[in-house]
């Protein structure tokens, strides 16, 4: 369950190591190291066999499925070796899977699934609707006491399961539930065998135990080293969104951990791997113009940006938190710290979210008019350039999230930028355990809080907007925003998907001008360089890249 | 000398369990004084969704909620009967999650030793028997190596010997060239030290009556080295071998990590990072007992080499002049 840990973030020296290792590197890699790598752009029919090799800078923590299964590493892993009941492209898009069909009632609380009757786990058993029953009710409330921790996504509304027959599962929920479809396509959201769910969470820990029907069967691993997968050859139940039937093309899929960036990428470059994950983006450029593959796939969520404390002074103030949303250079950030593989944020929501809709107009950059609702809102400048009102200074503490790579480096250009309109701008930066401790959203000490965080389902929007239903109240408005309110319920009462979307739309024009949540760029978390002879790789809606239609050109 | 022998021996190995002990304690304390731990970092990971009702559930199974002495009665009373209990980060077996890297390490450490040991004794050598300049080329050798970080010599060996040469790969990390490599980059700095105290050890034995009386019988070169001036000067080696003990193995995380080798080093960072106590405990542990055991072998060593080393009335090994020459007297 642990995201993003890219960043176990080192501590200072780890980090003046790292530092000086990606120095060292790029200089080795451009004073002309030129092995093997780029063989020609590929493409035509696809070819059986080959090994992949992929090389991640971490594999996560814990295997227990539950805990592990939307780690940001182990989520690869997972993908292969288990399947899902729906999928979830990279549109937001759901489509059949192990579930051939489903319907729902009227208030969408009781939703009927109609599994597929030929799917099996690789042990041989059947994926059946008891199966189904046990994955949905270890999902909603784990199994705290044998140490497996429930999925903290899955909608807290769920009441009850029940097996109709073989191929039927009736689901209760005691509420209108609209996302939870999409969420059985969510990466949390994986199916095992029941007799792996009953095991205690130190043998469920042990990967080779994981019993699941995905494409790919372990082969063999090694905590915090690899993992080593293989074909399972009488797979035949892909989504047809994937567009391939039958096994996989590829053999076996290695996952070794290299934790140097740069190391990744020069064996990537060198042909003894085909996929270096989490490459730097200063990098990218350099081995693109030498042939390589970048994808920088989206996951479905929230943009990065920061959701302000308004209840943290100067940022009651609504004038401040709007000369902060006009005050970003959006599109300097894009250009410094990234590459054309990121897009400019259009919404507080990314823009391939079904729902979701363009706004940028209502949150461009403006520094004369951010100026103007300062001097408006009494802040005036002082002799240093910073502003000031009753003897006290504009000032605003930023703290980059760990979990995103490049938030320090954005923090910078933000901290510059907000300089240059009056705000004396300060940066904490925390390594991931100090942060968690520390910065809280919400919490008095902290008035903007960096987002970085994926959904499936614009749904799970409403629950971060005020306290209502232990929401997680973002912006710290409590339910003082009638207006806020409204559509908060709008949303997570809509009992369809048009209703809601319209409710949505006003939703991201309220939040954005009221300048509650300010975004910086649209995010992409999970990046990878590959290798020219990869062919057909493709990406879900959490953005994992999925090698059972991939192959190789040899 | 028996009776001594055994009363030293037994002393010895009580001193072992007290300072394993105290090893195990204070790292407990040590890491309970830092803030959080690391089932509710884990659970506040913006991207889970946990209510605090579920997070105190779980931090309770863990018996994380419970007070730092109650958690510390158990893990020692665990400890002490060779459990080493449950890893917090990955929820495996501590003894598993050790006995799977050890070997790695081993591996590592006893190939680095080797390089060490062979690179300071052939620039040893080489100091004493080549013509002048090059001798005093050699001279420089062991700073040079000193101050070269061990993970910029790891990284320019994977950069020619694997990317370039292709002669390794560094998905195969424990593979025999791979090892090879990785016990370089590792070796290089500790044979620094070495062999600083064997060229300035040597420089002193070469200045002895019986070294001048050996050199006028004629012996010289080969012989005079290995037969006159390499014994005498071989047992503060001994000391800073032991020494090195800690070296080959704080290195080994750094070296571990850039080979991409899956030891005891990267076990610790995996570990550390995640505050998961129980493996820290357990790898200090074990860490304790293999200084220990290094140095009582060095102890035990001694005597061999030099018979002048004797243990006292007392039990207590006096060694004579075990602390290496380091400076040259003119």
């Amino acid at each position: 369950m642990k995201n993003p840990r890219p960043a176990r973030r080192p501590h200072r020296a780890g980090r003046a190591v790292t530092a000086a290792v990606g120095v060292l590197s790029a200089v080795l890699v451009a004073s002309g190291c030129t092995a093997g790598g780029a063989t020609g752009a590929g493409g035509g029919e696809p070819q059986e066999g080959g090994d992949l090799t992929f090389l991640i800078d971490s594999l996560g923590d814990t295997w227990v499925p539950n805990n592990s299964s939307i780690s940001s590493f182990q989520g690869h892993v997972w993908g292969h070796v288990t399947d899902k009941l729906v999928y979830v492209d990279a549109e937001g898009e759901v489509s059949p899977w192990v579930a051939e069909s489903w319907e729902q009632n009227d208030d969408v609380t009781e939703f009927t699934l109609h599994l597929r009757d030929d799917v099996t786990f690789s042990d041989g058993s059947p994926l059946d609707a008891a199966a189904v029953v046990a994955n949905l009710d270890i999902w909603a409330r784990g199994d705290i006491e044998a140490g497996i921790n429930p999925i903290g996504l899955f909608p807290k509304t769920y009441d009850r399961a029940e097996a109709v027959d073989a191929t039927t599962v009736k689901v209760y929920f005691s509420a209108p539930t609209l996302g939870f479809i999409p969420t059985l396509g969510y990466h949390g959201s994986i199916l095992l065998s029941p007799e792996t769910l009953a095991l205690p969470a130190e043998e469920q820990a042990d990967l080779a135990n994981d019993i699941g029907s995905g494409p790919f069967v372990v082969e063999s691993w090694a905590d915090g080293d690899q993992v080593v997968l293989t074909k399972r050859e009488d797979y035949d139940w892909a989504p047809e969104a994937l567009d391939h039937e039958g096994p996989a093309y590829l053999d076996s899929i290695t996952y070794k951990v290299l934790a140097e960036p740069s190391l990744r990428t020069s064996a990537v470059q060198s042909n003894q791997a085909q996929v270096a994950y989490n490459p730097s983006p200063q990098e990218l450029s350099f081995y693109e113009e030498q042939g390589f593959t970048v994808a920088a796939p989206r996951y479905l969520g929230f943009v990065n940006g920061f959701a302000v404390n308004t209840q943290v002074a100067p940022f009651d103030d609504v004038r401040v938190r709007q000369a902060l949303q006009q005050g970003i250079d959006r599109d300097e950030i894009l250009s410094t710290v990234y590459t054309d593989a990121w897009l400019p944020a259009e919404s507080f929501i990314q823009s391939n979210v079904p729902g979701a809709s363009d706004h940028a107009d209502e949150f461009a950059f403006d520094p004369d008019a951010a100026a103007a609702l300062l001097d408006e809102a009494g802040w005036v400048e002082g002799p240093d350039g910073v502003r000031e009102k009753d003897g006290e200074t504009l000032s605003l503490t930023l703290y980059p999230n760990p979990y995103l790579a490049t938030s320090q480096a954005v923090d910078e250009l933000v901290a510059q930028q907000l300089g240059a309109i009056g705000f004396d701008v300060d940066l904490q930066a925390y390594d991931v355990v100090t942060y968690t401790e520390r910065i809280a959203i919400g919490s008095d000490a902290v008035p903007a809080y960096e987002i970085t965080r994926s959904f499936i389902d614009a749904g799970t929007v409403a629950g971060i907007l005020t306290d209502a239903d232990n929401g997680e109240d973002w912006f710290n408005v409590g339910q003082g925003d009638e207006r806020l309110n409204e559509l908060r319920a709008g949303i997570s009462t809509a009992t369809s998907v048009d209703e809601r979307d319209v409710v949505l739309d006003e939703l991201q024009s309220h939040v954005l001008e009221q300048g509650y949540f300010v975004p910086l760029t649209q995010i992409v978390q999970r990046l990878y360089l590959q290798s020219p002879s990869l062919q057909g790789v493709s990406y879900n809606g959490v953005a994992y890249a999925n090698y059972y239609t991939a192959w190789l050109d040899r | 000398m028996t009776r001594a022998y055994a009363a030293y021996a037994a002393r010895r190995l009580g001193q072992a369990v007290v300072v394993v002990l105290l090893a195990y304690v204070f790292t407990f304390l040590v890491i309970s004084v830092l803030p959080g731990d690391p089932v509710t970092t884990t659970l506040r990971n913006p991207q889970n969704n946990f209510s605090e009702e579920e997070i105190a559930r779980i931090v309770a199974y863990y018996g994380l909620d419970q007070p730092v002495w109650v958690q510390l009665w158990e893990s020692l009373s665990r400890f002490v009967v060779g459990d080493l209990g449950l890893s917090l980060r990955s929820n495996l077996p501590v003894a598993d999650l050790i006995g799977d890297v050890l070997g790695s390490t081993l591996r590592l450490a006893t190939g680095a030793l080797a390089v060490a040991l062979v690179l300071a004794f052939a620039i040893a050598f080489g100091v004493r028997h080549l013509p002048g300049p090059l001798s005093r080329a050699l001279r420089s050798f062991p700073s040079l190596f000193l101050s070269i970080p061990n993970f910029l010599i790891g990284l320019l060996l994977l950069q020619w010997f694997s990317f370039q040469l292709g002669l390794f790969l560094v998905v195969d990390a424990e593979g025999g060239w791979a090892t090879f490599f990785a016990a370089v980059a590792l070796g290089v700095p500790v044979s620094a030290q070495i062999a600083e105290v064997l060229i300035a050890n040597l420089d002193h034995a070469a200045r002895q009556e019986y070294a001048n009386l050996a050199r006028s019988r004629g012996l010289g070169g080969v012989r005079l080295f290995t037969l006159h001036l390499l014994k005498p000067s071989a047992l503060p080696v001994v000391t800073v071998v032991a020494l090195t003990v800690g070296e080959l193995l704080g290195g080994s995380l750094i070296t571990e990590s850039i080979f991409g080798r899956n030891g005891v080093g990267s076990l610790v960072q995996r570990s550390v990072g995640t505050q998961d106590l129980p493996v820290i405990q357990a790898v200090v542990a074990l860490a304790a007992v293999v200084f220990v055991v290094v140095n009582l072998v060095a102890d035990l060593v001694y005597p061999l080499l030099d018979p002048r080393v004797r243990l006292g009335a007392t039990g207590r090994a006096t060694r004579r002049r075990t602390r290496p020459v380091q400076e040259v007297d003119a």
